[in-house]
């Protein structure tokens, strides 16, 4: 029986099975006998999560264009299907041509979340693939995997053959070609990856021998294979604006999390946020100017006939034509019968007017993320909003008819105390009388107060900090519970931390930890990202199985002089700037925004940055 | 003076296992596309002026699904037709496209019927005389099933043998084919779900859900 007539008969019981049929508008139909590279694109989760993610339309757009490769797109089936799947003996499939993935020449998995890396190995499985790298001879495809977890890679270091670190457009084209010629060669495994090292930005971990001291510290990574790089330098696309953007986009029979138009308007960001990860990895920023997210958006919208449009970035207010190009789009919407979303806008009056124009009287609630509670912290994290700013924007939302405030805020930032905390509680109280004030009511009116827990993550300023234990968290949150609600119109959302200490884990992690992945998987865990499947206990019994304390990860001050399990990983940013911001932070100092002032950051030693100190000239 | 229009489409295999809402979206998107500018309902939330006579349960094929909907020029029947046909994917094609009157009721209000085929795979060794197996099932009194109310949520027993217009059945190699006209709209509807369960109880006859094909072959609408 084929595997599409198998794969009909558990359609009928699956649930919905329209995640698992293929077909959509736009998808790529090839002959796989006339290619020399079959690639597959696996995105660690289900179909609806997967598909919303940009970097999907962009690489399967960038590779099927290319005549020796075809790019298959493959998901995480559900737990039902899952069920279905290993019952009737089907293995993990392709969308496009329900190919076991088992066949493909390259499996490519991205990496958007540490709490994805179980379903990675859950997938492999799935598709009858051993999980290590060295466990799989030539009749399996190469394990391959990038995103902005493959900065640090080596929690996978022995599950993966290779991975691609940094921008995806020309890289993944690069391998494929070098695929295509390594295959007709004829020759063995290990000249492919060795043939790959020639590619910036390809790290191979088994060219790579870590080694420890007594204590359980790394000592050194050292390469094994002469020719290998020393450090692996990330790739970098340096003009976004003439590189290849998607106009006929997948679009997706089902719905998704996001199912809309969506234009990247630029790379980076230049806020220099000290605990975010994106904002240091994609830098420089690189922008696309506004005639051609303009076009674009026209033709996406065109061949695809969504109804909402976004425009996406790490800080979408920052773009240098904002409000042109915001103008412009809204009139294209307008006309058409298009939504218009932004996400990632700040509170100053441009942004008003902008939502008030495409909110209309339709509010629904107003979102932003002050991140700390007060001034001081503020300074620490470099998150250069005032309160001020805060009051400000509230007062301008109120007076426009605003009655839901969403506040995100991060507990167990580095230097936090209970006074940051009050903070909070004071900012919440402020508005609530604020609106008092401008409304002269206390009904009607709701303020929702999120808080997260800080998990520090590599190439960060705050990559040395101990993330707080999962006492200390609780401790803090029942005090923010107790605090928040004496105060009326306030509601107060927190969540267990079990998942952001597992995400502390791997987000910091080495080698070793890729025997207690499998550890985990072999005892159930997947879909750790979902709060309904997280299977907190059976992680625990796979640090114990393995022995491997997760505290020391999650829980362990690190110093300058350590060697950090990702310095072989070069994302451009220096590590003196790092400990310099770092610095700056315990001194509760703040950088400017780089578009002011150059902070020195490196990253344009190995690339231009039209940046630095662009508002000086 | 509205510029109102129908189509007549078939839904078939793979993509039957999108429910209605996304073929509903699907719809809208292709209406986008192909530049075809449909009329929006006024108020807050301004939706396209489009509904299905009837909604198909997901996993079932149809031969003649109707699609109503207005738009904000005129067009020749076969331009719309041709226009949307160039822009259906695989296992959704238009049949057909007419005009509807202005005054004219919507089609899900004017539904009352509709044909459906069930193919349940039998045992091979299964041997029963078609003929006397129908008049059996048939000919009973009342045929009831048990069926959870909407509201209430209490379950209660209704009889569905008068929503059973007509029915015939027939052995094909390995299968047992139902054909049933049943009552279908918004007055009495009965899924023929209930049909497959309540025959195959009756017969005696066992089978997997999973391996059992339903298909709509035509809707009947009120002259």
């Amino acid at each position: 029986m084929t595997l599409s007539k198998q794969l009909d008969k558990l359609l009928m019981r699956a649930e919905k099975p329209g995640r698992y049929i293929g077909g959509e508008l736009h998808t790529e139909k090839k002959n796989p006998a006339a290619i020399s590279t079959r690639f597959g694109f696996a995105f660690p989760d289900t179909y609806e999560i997967g598909m919303s993610y940009l970097g999907l339309q962009i690489i399967y757009h960038i590779l099927n264009k290319m005549e020796s490769v075809y790019c298959e797109r493959v998901f995480a089936p559900a737990n039902d299907m899952e069920n279905l799947m290993r019952k009737e003996s089907l293995p993990l499939f392709t969308l496009e041509t329900k190919s076991p993935v088992k066949d493909l020449d390259i499996l490519g998995f991205t990496l958007q979340y540490e709490l994805s890396f179980s379903n990675i190995l859950n997938m492999l499985n799935l598709g009858g693939i051993p999980y290590r790298s060295a466990e799989r001879d030539a009749s399996f495809p190469f394990i391959a995997a990038g995103g902005p977890c493959a900065f640090n890679p080596e929690p996978l270091a022995d599950i993966i053959d290779f991975f691609m670190i940094g921008d995806g457009e020309d890289i993944l084209p690069q391998v494929c070609k070098a695929h295509d010629r390594w295959k007709e060669s004829g020759k063995d495994k290990d000249e492919f990856l060795k043939s790959l090292i020639e590619i910036n930005g390809i790290y191979v971990p088994k060219f790579y021998t870590p080694s420890y001291y007594e204590d359980g510290q790394l000592k050194a990574i050292k390469k094994n294979y002469d020719k290998a790089p020393d450090r692996i330098e990330k790739q970098i696309v340096e003009n976004l604006n003439q590189a290849e953007f998607p106009q006929k986009t997948i679009v997706p029979l089902i719905e998704t999390v996001h199912d809309r138009a969506v234009v990247e308007v630029f790379r980076g960001c230049t806020r220099g946020c000290r605990f975010c990860q994106a904002g240091m990895i994609y830098r420089p920023v690189r922008e696309r100017s506004k005639e051609t997210i303009k076009q674009i958006a026209a033709r996406q919208l065109e061949e695809t006939g969504h109804d909402e449009l976004s425009i996406l970035s790490l800080s979408t207010s920052d773009h240098s034509e904002i409000e042109p190009l915001v103008e412009e789009l809204m009139s294209v919407c307008k006309d058409n019968n298009v939504s218009l979303s932004l996400p990632s806008l700040r509170l100053d009056s441009f942004s008003f007017k902008v939502l008030q124009e495409i909110q209309g009287y339709k509010k629904s609630g107003l979102t932003f993320a002050p991140e700390a509670g007060t001034q001081r912290l503020r300074n620490v994290i470099n998150k250069t909003i005032t309160d001020a700013d805060i009051y400000h924007g509230i007062e301008k939302a109120i007076e426009l008819g605003w009655t839901n405030i969403k506040l995100y805020f991060m507990l167990g930032l580095p230097t936090e105390t209970f006074e940051d905390l009050d903070g909070i509680v004071e900012i919440a109280k402020n508005i609530t009388d604020i609106n008092y004030r401008i409304t002269g009511k206390r009904g009607r009116f709701n303020i929702t107060v999120s808080v997260s827990s800080f998990v520090p993550k590599a190439h960060t300023p705050f990559q040395w900090h101990p993330q707080d234990t999962a006492d200390v968290f609780l401790e803090k949150q029942l005090y923010l519970k107790d605090k928040l609600k004496k105060i009326k119109g306030v509601s107060y959302n927190y969540h267990g931390t079990d998942s952001s200490y597992l995400e502390a884990v791997f987000a910091r992690g080495d080698r070793r930890l890729s025997e207690v992945l499998i550890k985990a998987v072999t005892l159930g865990c997947k879909f750790d990202s979902w709060r309904e499947h997280l299977k907190y206990d059976l992680w625990m019994q796979a640090f114990r199985e393995t022995g491997i304390d997760p505290n020391f990860y999650a829980h362990r001050e690190r110093t300058y002089d350590m060697v950090l399990p990702w310095d072989i990983i070069d994302s451009g940013v220096t590590k003196e700037f790092l400990i310099s911001e770092n610095n700056k932070a315990i001194q509760e100092t703040q950088s400017p925004d780089c578009r002011l002032h150059c902070i020195g950051c490196g990253i344009n030693q190995k690339a231009e940055c039209t940046m630095g100190e662009r508002y000086e000239e | 003076m509205k510029n109102r229009y129908a189509v007549r489409f078939y839904k078939d295999g793979n993509i039957r296992y999108i429910s209605h809402l996304d073929l509903l979206r699907l719809f809208k998107r292709t209406f986008k596309r192909a530049g075809i500018r449909l009329q929006y309902s006024q108020g807050f939330n301004p939706h396209p002026k489009m509904s299905f006579a009837q909604p198909l349960s997901l996993g079932y094929s149809s031969s003649s699904e109707y699609l109503e909907f207005e738009t904000q020029n005129t067009y020749s029947t076969d331009v719309i037709a041709e226009k949307l046909n160039s822009l259906m994917p695989e296992g959704l094609g238009i049949l057909s496209c007419e005009e509807l009157p202005d005054k004219e009721k919507s089609l899900a209000a004017m539904t009352e019927a509709a044909d459906y085929e069930i193919t349940i795979p039998v045992d091979d060794s299964l041997e029963i005389e078609n003929t006397d197996l129908l008049r059996e099932y048939i000919s009973q009194d009342q045929i009831k099933v048990m069926k959870r109310q909407k509201k209430s949520g209490r379950k209660i027993e209704i009889n569905i043998k008068p929503l059973i217009y007509s029915i015939s059945v027939d052995r094909r190699g390995n299968c047992i084919m139902l054909e049933a006209k049943l009552a279908a709209g918004s007055v009495s509807n009965l899924s023929p779900e209930l049909v497959l369960t309540t025959f195959c109880e009756f017969t005696d006859i066992s089978y997997d859900r999973a391996t059992v094909a339903i298909k709509r072959k035509e809707i009947y609408f009120i002259k």
